[in-house]
C-alpha cells in the first residue's frame, strides 16, 4: 500500500512537471507571437532575426508575461497534484482541459494577444515596417483635437455620425421589428412561408443589400423613381435627389426651409446628412428581420393563460399589448438595444461601399476611420492612432451598453 | 350554480355572435399588411434579379422599367467568365468562399462541442473561471482585435493565405456559449448508464451528446457558415490578391471596375446571394431557432 501511494506521488510529481513546463513553453509562445516588436516583413524574414529584435524591444514585455505564465503553470501543476491519486477527477481535469484547449490557445493568441499589443502600440507611433517609438498619450490626445483643430476633426466627425446612427436605427429597428413579430405570431396561415421571406434580408450579405441599394439610390434609380410617383399622386414636384451624394443635414434643411443657414464651421449642428440617412435606412431594413425572429420566439415562449386570465379580468387588446406583452419582452428588448447599439457604432460596410465616408466626411465613422489609418489609405500608415480610436471607440461601446443595462433592467425583476 | 353558469356564459355568446364581422376585418387586414410587407422585404432581390437581365443602358435609365425589354440573359454567362487577372474569375471567388466557410464551420461545430462538453458535463478545477472569461471576451467589440490581429498575421506571414481567416475562426466563444447552453438541457441519465459501462469521456461525447445534439450542432454549422459567407472586413485585410478573394471583397472591386455597369455588378450579387438564399430555404428551420435561441437564452 505504502510502496503504491509513492508511486501514484512520484508520477503525480512527474505529470505535474510536465503541465508545467507545458504550460510555460506555449504561454511564452503565443506572448512571443504578441510581443510588441515592429514586426513587418523585414524582421519577420527568418526567426532568428525576429528573436534578435524580441530581444532588443520586448524583454520587459516577456518577462512580465513569463511570471504571469509561471503563476498559472505552477496553480494547475498543484492541481494535477492533488487530483492525480483520484482517477475520476484526474481523467475530468485532463480530458476538461484537452477539450477547451484550441479555444484557450486561439482565443489567447487572437483576442487576449493581440489587444496587448494593441494597447501597446496605442501608445507608439508606428507603421508596420519601422520600430515603433513611444508617443506617451500623444495618440489619445490627438483623437480630441478636432476641438480646436478644425483639419483634425476627423474622429469626432465620426464619432458625431454614429451617435444619430444609433439615436434613429435603434428605436426604430426595434421598435418595427416588435411591429413585425407581433403581426407574425397572430394565428395565420403559412406562417413558415412568411417568416421565410420576411427573414430573407437578413441572409444575404450585406455586401449584397448595400450594392443593391447603391443602385437603388442613383440619381435615376427606383429611390427617387418611387418617391416622384408617389408624391406626384399628390401633386408635389418631387426634384430627384442624389442620395449618396448629398451632405445636407437634416437639421440643416429644417433650418433653411424657415429661410436660415448654418455656416459649415458649425458642422455639429447640421444633424445627419442626406447620404447618412440613406444608409441608415439600408441597414434598418437588413436588420430588423434578425431582430423580429428574436422577439418571435420570445413572444412564443409568453404563457397564454397570462392573456387568458388578463381577458377575463377585461383588458382590451392594446393594453394587453402594453400591459401584458411589453413587460414580458422587456429582456429581449434590452438585449435588442444593446446588440444594436454595440452593432450601429461599429458600421463599416455599408460606408466602404456606398460612400467612402464621403460626402464631407457626414458618413464617416469610427471603424471605417480606423480602417483607413491603419492601411494609410488617406495618409501615411498610423498603426498606433488607429489602435487608440479602437480602445476609445471600445470603452464608448462599453460605456453604452453598460447605462442601457442599467436603464433598461430596472423594473424587469418585477416580472 | 346554475345562474352563475348562464351569467358567465352570456357574455361569450355575445362576443361569439358579434365574432365573424369583427374576424373578417382582422382576417383581411392580417394578410394584405403580411403580404404587403413580404413584398417589400423581398423586393430588393426581385428589382435587382431582373436588373441583371437589362442592358447596359436600360440599367440605369430614367424613369426604370420593372421589366427588361429583352431578356439578356447572356450577362450571366459574361460575369462567370469575367477575368480580372491574376486568376481573379467568379468560379475561383465562388470556391475561396465555399472553402473557407465550410472548413470554418466543419471546425468550429468539432472544436466549439467538444469545449461545451467539457463546460457542460465535467467538473474541474477553473471550469468556472475559464467560462466567465469567456463570456468576457465575447463582449469585446471586434475594432479592437481589428489592426493588431492584422499585424500578427504579417508577422506570420499569413497573409493572402487562407489560414488567417481559418485560424483565428476554428472555435468561437458564441458556438461554445450556444452549445453548452444545449448540452446542459439535456438528460444525464444516459451518460451515466454509458459511464457505470466504463465508456471514456470520449465515447460519451462522440457516441451519446453528438447524436442528442443534432439539432443544435446543425444551427451553430449554418449560422457559422452563413458568418465566413457573409464576412466582409477580415477577408479584406487579409486575402488581396485576386486569386485569394472571397465573393465579398471580389464584389467590392468587380463594382469599382464596371461602375456604370449595374447590370453585371448585380449578376455578381446574385452569385453570392443565391447559393446562400437557398441553403437558408432548406434549413430556415435550425437558422431561425439558432437566431431565437442565441436571443432567448443568451
Amino acid at each position: 500500500m505504502q510502496n503504491l501511494n509513492n508511486k501514484t506521488n512520484k508520477s503525480g510529481i512527474g505529470a505535474a512537471t510536465l503541465v508545467f513546463i507545458g504550460i510555460f513553453v506555449f504561454t511564452m509562445i503565443i506572448a512571443l507571437l504578441n510581443a510588441p516588436t515592429m514586426g513587418g516583413p523585414r524582421v519577420m524574414a527568418s526567426v532568428s532575426t525576429y528573436l534578435e529584435e524580441v530581444r532588443q524591444t520586448a524583454i520587459p514585455f516577456m518577462i512580465a508575461v513569463g511570471l504571469v505564465a509561471i503563476t498559472i503553470a505552477f496553480l494547475a501543476a498543484r492541481e494535477v497534484r492533488k487530483v492525480w491519486s483520484n482517477r475520476k477527477k484526474r481523467s475530468e481535469l485532463f480530458t476538461g482541459y484537452a477539450f477547451i484547449s484550441p479555444y484557450l490557445l486561439v482565443t489567447m493568441t487572437f483576442t487576449i494577444g493581440v489587444i496587448l499589443f494593441a494597447l501597446y502600440i496605442s501608445f507608439t507611433n508606428y507603421d508596420i515596417f519601422t520600430r515603433p517609438t513611444w508617443a506617451g498619450l500623444k495618440n489619445y490626445e490627438d483623437a480630441f483635437k478636432g476641438f480646436t483643430d478644425s483639419t483634425k476633426r476627423a474622429f469626432l466627425q465620426s464619432l458625431y455620425n454614429v451617435f444619430w446612427y444609433s439615436i434613429i436605427v435603434v428605436p426604430l429597428q426595434t421598435f418595427l421589428a416588435i411591429l413585425l413579430a407581433v403581426l407574425l405570431n397572430a394565428p395565420v396561415k403559412f406562417k413558415q412561408f412568411f417568416r421565410t421571406i420576411f427573414y430573407s434580408p437578413s441572409v444575404t450579405s450585406s455586401v449584397v443589400i448595400t450594392l443593391i441599394f447603391v443602385w437603388f439610390y442613383l440619381k435615376g434609380g427606383y429611390a427617387n423613381y418611387f418617391l416622384q410617383s408617389l408624391l406626384g399622386l399628390v401633386g408635389i414636384d418631387f426634384t430627384p435627389i442624389n442620395w449618396l451624394g448629398d451632405p445636407r443635414g437634416l437639421i440643416q434643411l429644417i433650418v433653411e426651409a424657415f429661410g436660415g443657414k448654418i455656416p459649415s464651421t458649425q458642422w455639429y449642428l447640421r444633424g445627419p446628412s442626406i447620404a447618412w440617412m440613406a444608409i441608415m435606412f439600408q441597414n434598418i431594413y437588413t436588420t430588423i428581420p434578425t431582430f423580429m425572429i428574436m422577439f418571435l420566439a420570445a413572444l412564443q415562449d409568453i404563457n397564454p393563460a397570462l392573456y387568458e386570465a388578463a381577458k377575463i379580468d377585461g383588458a382590451s387588446g392594446t393594453q394587453l399589448f402594453r400591459k401584458v406583452t411589453l413587460p414580458l419582452l422587456r429582456p429581449i428588448i434590452l438585449l435588442v438595444v444593446v446588440l444594436g447599439t454595440i452593432g450601429t457604432l461599429q458600421v463599416f460596410d455599408q460606408v466602404y461601399l456606398a460612400t467612402k465616408g464621403g460626402p464631407l466626411n457626414t458618413s464617416l465613422t469610427p471603424v471605417f476611420l480606423i480602417f483607413q489609418e491603419a492601411l494609410g489609405t488617406t495618409g501615411p500608415i498610423r498603426m498606433g492612432y488607429a489602435s487608440a480610436l479602437a480602445f476609445i471607440l471600445a470603452v464608448i461601446i462599453f460605456t453604452f451598453t453598460f447605462i442601457q443595462r442599467r436603464f433598461l433592467e430596472k423594473g424587469t425583476e418585477l416580472y | 350554480m346554475e345562474t352563475l353558469a348562464n351569467r358567465s356564459s352570456l357574455p361569450l355568446r355575445t362576443l361569439h355572435r358579434r365574432k365573424p364581422a369583427h374576424y373578417y376585418i382582422k382576417f383581411v387586414l392580417r394578410y394584405f399588411l403580411l403580404i404587403v410587407i413580404g413584398f417589400l422585404m423581398f423586393s430588393p432581390f426581385i428589382l435587382a434579379m431582373l436588373g441583371t437581365f437589362k442592358t447596359d443602358l436600360e440599367i440605369t435609365a430614367f424613369p426604370p422599367k420593372f421589366l427588361p425589354e429583352v431578356w439578356h440573359w447572356e450577362n450571366w454567362s459574361r460575369v462567370w467568365n469575367t477575368d480580372i487577372g491574376q486568376g481573379g474569375t467568379f468560379p475561383r471567388w465562388m470556391f475561396n468562399t465555399a472553402f473557407l466557410a465550410i472548413t470554418i464551420s466543419v471546425s468550429q461545430v468539432v472544436f466549439c462541442s467538444m469545449a461545451a462538453y467539457a463546460f457542460a458535463r465535467l467538473k474541474f478545477a477553473g471550469q468556472n473561471a475559464v467560462f466567465n472569461f469567456m463570456l468576457a471576451t465575447m463582449m469585446i467589440p471586434g475594432a479592437v482585435t481589428l489592426i493588431p490581429a492584422y499585424v500578427l498575421m504579417t508577422k506570420l506571414h499569413l497573409i493572402n493565405s487562407f489560414w488567417s481567416l481559418i485560424l483565428p475562426g476554428l472555435v468561437s466563444a458564441g458556438g461554445i456559449f450556444t452549445l453548452t447552453q444545449f448540452f446542459r438541457s439535456i438528460p444525464k441519465d444516459l451518460e451515466e448508464a454509458a459511464f457505470l459501462d466504463g465508456a471514456t469521456h470520449m465515447q460519451i461525447f462522440r457516441i451519446v451528446i453528438l447524436p442528442l445534439a443534432r439539432p443544435a450542432i446543425l444551427t451553430v454549422l449554418i449560422l457559422q457558415f452563413q458568418g465566413m459567407w457573409n464576412a466582409f472586413l477580415q477577408p479584406l485585410l487579409y486575402l488581396n490578391s485576386p486569386d485569394h478573394y472571397v465573393l465579398n471583397v471580389a464584389l467590392s472591386i468587380f463594382q469599382q471596375q464596371y461602375k456604370s455597369q449595374w447590370n453585371l455588378t448585380l449578376v455578381g450579387a446574385m452569385f453570392n446571394a443565391i447559393p446562400i438564399m437557398i441553403l437558408f430555404f432548406i434549413f430556415s428551420r435550425y437558422y431561425i431557432e439558432g437566431v431565437a435561441y442565441a436571443g432567448v437564452k443568451g
